[in-house]
C-alpha cells in the first residue's frame, strides 16, 4: 500500500485510509484532511523530512510520521 | 454589546481587531499567534461595543492549549455577537467551524475576510446565497488594508437586535437520528446554558473533556458509547470519523453551492514560495536571511550607538564642573544619567532594526516555511518543525517565545521548547553580546557565541529527549500564502514592542542603576560582591566589582552590561578586562538564570516545580560553560 511518503513531487493522490490514533485522525479532520479527499503533493519527503501537501487551495505540512500513516491512490 | 472574533488560525481575526480598536495586539503571519485572549471598548456614535480577539480555533474540538482558551470564551456564553472571520481562499474547510458555530445559536455574522486572495485563487463567493443558507448577515473585508471594516459593527448591530440566530445544517437522517437519541438523554445540569444538540455531536465525537463533566453519569456513558459503537458498525468508521465526513459533505455542498470556482492567476509568489522550502536551496537561503538580519542589526545598531553612547559620556564626564563629587546628589544624578543612557543608548539602537527585522519575517509568512524547512533538524532534538516558532520568537524576547509554545499539541513538547526557548539570546542579552564581546573583541567572536548557544541548546535537547522519551505526534501544520507585509503593520508592531521596552525595562534600568549609585555612596556595595566573591572571582576569575551586576541581570539582563560600566566607572571595558573576562562574563550573562519576567511566565506556562528544574538547570549550564571557557581561553591567550 502507498502512503504519502511514496509519491512524488506534483503528483495528484486520493485519501483512501488515515491509521493512527483518534487525536492525529481529528487533528487532521480539522485542518479538512479527510479519507476520500483528492490532495496535490507540493513537495515530497526528502531525507526524513516533512511533506508539503495542496488540498482545496491552501498547503498543510505533515511530519514524515504522519505522512506515513496515510495511505493513498495515485490518480491521473 | 459583547462582540467575539472566532476563527481558523491565520484568518486576520487580529488585523481586524486592530483596525477596529487601535493597535493592541501582535499579529503575524502563521497559524496560531494569538495565544490569549484581548478585549477591548470601541465605541460608535452613542453605542459602546466591547469587542473580544479570541486565539484562532480549527474546530470547536479543540487540539491545543490556545483552542482550547477560545472554546472556553465561546462556551461561557458571554458573547452577545460573534463574527465568524473567514479566510475566504480557504473557504471550503473554514465553513466546518462556522456548520459547528451555528450549533452553539448565539446571533453571528460571516465575515469574509481576504477577499482578494480568494479572487487571485480563482474564488467568486456569493454573499447573498451563503446568507441565505445560513441566514445571517455576510460581509467581505480586506483587514490588511482596511477595506471593509465600518460594515463589521452595523452588520453586528443587525444580527444582534433583529437575532439573526444562524440555521442549523443537518445531517443525514440517521445521525440526526442519533443526535436526538442522546439529546434526549443528557442531564439538564451539564453545561445548561449551551444547546443540547452542541453537546450531543460533541459526545458522539468522543470529546474528552465532555465525557470528563460526566464522569458521574456511568450509565450514560455507557448508553452513549453504546450508540457510538452502533454507528461504527453500521458505518464501518470511528464515530468520530463519521461526524467530521458528514460536516465535510455538508461544507462540501454549501461551498459548492455558493462558489464559482475559476482559473487562479499564477503569480511570482508561487515561483518564490516554491524556492523558500527547496530542498537544496532552502537552507542556504534560511542562512543567509537570518545571518542578513543580525549583520544589519549589528551595523546600524553601531551606527546609531556611538554618537548617542558618547553624547551621555562626555556629560557624565563633565557632571564634576556643576556638581561636587562625593555628594549623595551627585551619585544620583550619575545613576540617573548612566541608567538613561543605557536605555537610550545601548539596547534602543539594537531593538529598533531587530524588532523591524522579526516583523517582516513573521508578516511574510517566513516563519512557518522555517518551520518546515528545521522539521528534520528538529527531530533529532527530540521535537518538530513547529518549535522553531517559539524559538525565533525568543530571539527577541523570551516571554512572548514561552507563550508561543501553547502551539505545541503535547504537554512534553511544550515543557522542552519551553526549557530550551530560555536559553535563546534575547533582545537583551543581543545587546550584551554586541555590546561587549562584539565592541570589545569583534563581530566574528559575537557570531561565535550565537553558534555556541545553538549547539548548547541542540545538546540540552538532545538530553532532556533521552529523559522523557515520547513519540510525539509530528508536524501538522498549514502553510499560509506569502504576504506582503504593509508598513504600516510594520511600524506599528514594532512600535508595540519597543513600548513594552521603554515603559517597562527602561524605567527599571533607570532605577537599578541610581540604586547602584546610592549603594556605591554607601560602600554597600563592595559588601555584596565580596558575598559573591567566591563564584565571580575564584570560580569564574572575573572582577570582583562584576558581582553585584550579575544580581541586577536577573531584572533585565542588559542591566548586566549598563551596571558593569557603571560599576568599574567607565564605557571603555576593554582597558580593565582582558578579552577573556569579557567572553566569560557574557557567556555566564547569556546562560544563568532568566530574567524576572521570563521566570514569570514560565511558572505560568509550565508550573513552579518544572520552572524551578528549569532555572537551576540555567545556572548549572552557565557556570559549567563560563568556566570551560575560561580555562579553554587561558591556554589559549
Amino acid at each position: 500500500m502507498k502512503t504519502l511518503i511514496n509519491i512524488e513531487n506534483g503528483k495528484k493522490v486520493k485519501i483512501l485510509k488515515i491509521s493512527g490514533g483518534k487525536g492525529i485522525r481529528q487533528h487532521l479532520q480539522c485542518l479538512g484532511i479527510h479519507i476520500g479527499d483528492v490532495v496535490t503533493l507540493k513537495k515530497s519527503s526528502f531525507l526524513g523530512g516533512p511533506v508539503l501537501l495542496e488540498i482545496n487551495g491552501y498547503d498543510i505540512a505533515l511530519g514524515k510520521g504522519i505522512a506515513s500513516k496515510i495511505e493513498v491512490e495515485e490518480i491521473e | 454589546m459583547k462582540i467575539a472574533f472566532i476563527g481558523q488560525p491565520n484568518a486576520g481575526k487580529s488585523t481586524i481587531f486592530n483596525g477596529l480598536a487601535g493597535y493592541k495586539t501582535v499579529t503575524a503571519n502563521f497559524p496560531g499567534q494569538t495565544v490569549h485572549y484581548t478585549v477591548s471598548n470601541v465605541t460608535v456614535g452613542e453605542e459602546t461595543f466591547e469587542i473580544v480577539d479570541l486565539p484562532g480555533i480549527y474546530s470547536l474540538t479543540a487540539i491545543d492549549k490556545a483552542e482550547l482558551e477560545s472554546r472556553k470564551f465561546i462556551l461561557s456564553g458571554k458573547a452577545d455577537v460573534v463574527i465568524n472571520v473567514i479566510d475566504a481562499s480557504t473557504l471550503s474547510r473554514s465553513l466546518e467551524l462556522t456548520i459547528q458555530l451555528a450549533e452553539l445559536q448565539v446571533p453571528m455574522v460571516i465575515c469574509l475576510n481576504m477577499i482578494d486572495e480568494a479572487k487571485r485563487k480563482g474564488l467568486e463567493i456569493n454573499l447573498k446565497k451563503l446568507s441565505e443558507v445560513f441566514d445571517v448577515p455576510v460581509i467581505e473585508t480586506i483587514a490588511n488594508k482596511g477595506i471593509g471594516l465600518s460594515k463589521i459593527f452595523t452588520s453586528a448591530k443587525e444580527a444582534f437586535y433583529k437575532n439573526k440566530i444562524p440555521k442549523i445544517q443537518h445531517f443525514h437522517k440517521d445521525i440526526e437520528e442519533k443526535i436526538e437519541e442522546i439529546e434526549k438523554i443528557i442531564p439538564s445540569k451539564l453545561l445548561p446554558n449551551i444547546p443540547r444538540r452542541y453537546i450531543a455531536i460533541k459526545l458522539l465525537e468522543g470529546d474528552a473533556e465532555l465525557f470528563e463533566d460526566l464522569r458521574d453519569y456511568k450509565e450514560l456513558i455507557l448508553k452513549i458509547n453504546e450508540i457510538r459503537d452502533e454507528i461504527k458498525s453500521s458505518h464501518g468508521r470511528h464515530a468520530d470519523t463519521v461526524i467530521s465526513s458528514e460536516r465535510h459533505a455538508l461544507t462540501m455542498n454549501i461551498f459548492e453551492e455558493v462558489t464559482k470556482v475559476g482559473e487562479p492567476i499564477k503569480s511570482a509568489r508561487e515561483k518564490l514560495d516554491d524556492l523558500l522550502t527547496n530542498r537544496f536551496l532552502g537552507y542556504p537561503l534560511l542562512f543567509s536571511i537570518l545571518f542578513g538580519i543580525f549583520f544589519l542589526v549589528f551595523e546600524v545598531g553601531k551606527l546609531l550607538e556611538e554618537p548617542l553612547v558618547h553624547i551621555f559620556d562626555s556629560l557624565i564626564k563633565r557632571l564634576p564642573e556643576y556638581i561636587s563629587e562625593n555628594t549623595l546628589t551627585f551619585y544620583i544624578i550619575k545613576g540617573l544619567l548612566e541608567g538613561f543612557a543605557g536605555g537610550l543608548g545601548v539596547a534602543i539602537p539594537y531593538l529598533i532594526p531587530f524588532f523591524i527585522g522579526l516583523t517582516i519575517l513573521e508578516d511574510v509568512g517566513y516563519l512557518p516555511r522555517m518551520a518546515f524547512l528545521m522539521d528534520t533538524i528538529m527531530h533529532r532534538i527530540g521535537l518538530h518543525g513547529k518549535s522553531v516558532l517559539p524559538f525565533i520568537i525568543s530571539y527577541g524576547c523570551n516571554v512572548p517565545g514561552v507563550m508561543a509554545t501553547r502551539i505545541l499539541e503535547s504537554p512534553r513538547d511544550r515543557f522542552i521548547t519551553a526549557a530550551l526557548s530560555v536559553f535563546i539570546p534575547c533582545a537583551a542579552r543581543t545587546t550584551v553580546i554586541f555590546g561587549l564581546v562584539g565592541a570589545f573583541i569583534g563581530g566574528i567572536a559575537a557570531a561565535g557565541l550565537y553558534i555556541l548557544n545553538l549547539l548548547v541548546i541542540m545538546t540540552m535537547g538532545a538530553i532532556l529527549t533521552r529523559f522523557i522519551p515520547e513519540i510525539t505526534p509530528g508536524l501538522i501544520m498549514e502553510i499560509p500564502p506569502l504576504r506582503i507585509p504593509t508598513l504600516k503593520n510594520v511600524f506599528m508592531k514594532t512600535w508595540l514592542r519597543l513600548k513594552d521596552f521603554t515603559v517597562v525595562a527602561w524605567p527599571l534600568l533607570v532605577l537599578s542603576s541610581i540604586i547602584l549609585s546610592f549603594l556605591e555612596f554607601l560602600n554597600l556595595d563592595s559588601v555584596l560582591n565580596q558575598i559573591f566573591k567566591p563564584l565571580v572571582s575564584w570560580i569564574l576569575g572575573l572582577p570582583e566589582q562584576t558581582g553585584i551586576t550579575l544580581i541586577f541581570g536577573i531584572l533585565r539582563k542588559e542591566l548586566s552590561m549598563i551596571m558593569l560600566f557603571q560599576a568599574l566607572d567607565t564605557t571603555n571595558i576593554g582597558q580593565l578586562m582582558t578579552k577573556t573576562q569579557i567572553i566569560v562574563f557574557t557567556i555566564f550573562t547569556i546562560f544563568y538564570l532568566p530574567c524576572i519576567g521570563t521566570l514569570g511566565v514560565l511558572i505560568r506556562e509550565i508550573g513552579i516545580k518544572k520552572a524551578m528544574l528549569v532555572t537551576i538547570l540555567t545556572i548549572t549550564v552557565a557556570v559549567f560553560l563560563s568556566v570551560l571557557s575560561r580555562l579553554i581561553l587561558e591556554t589559549v591567550f
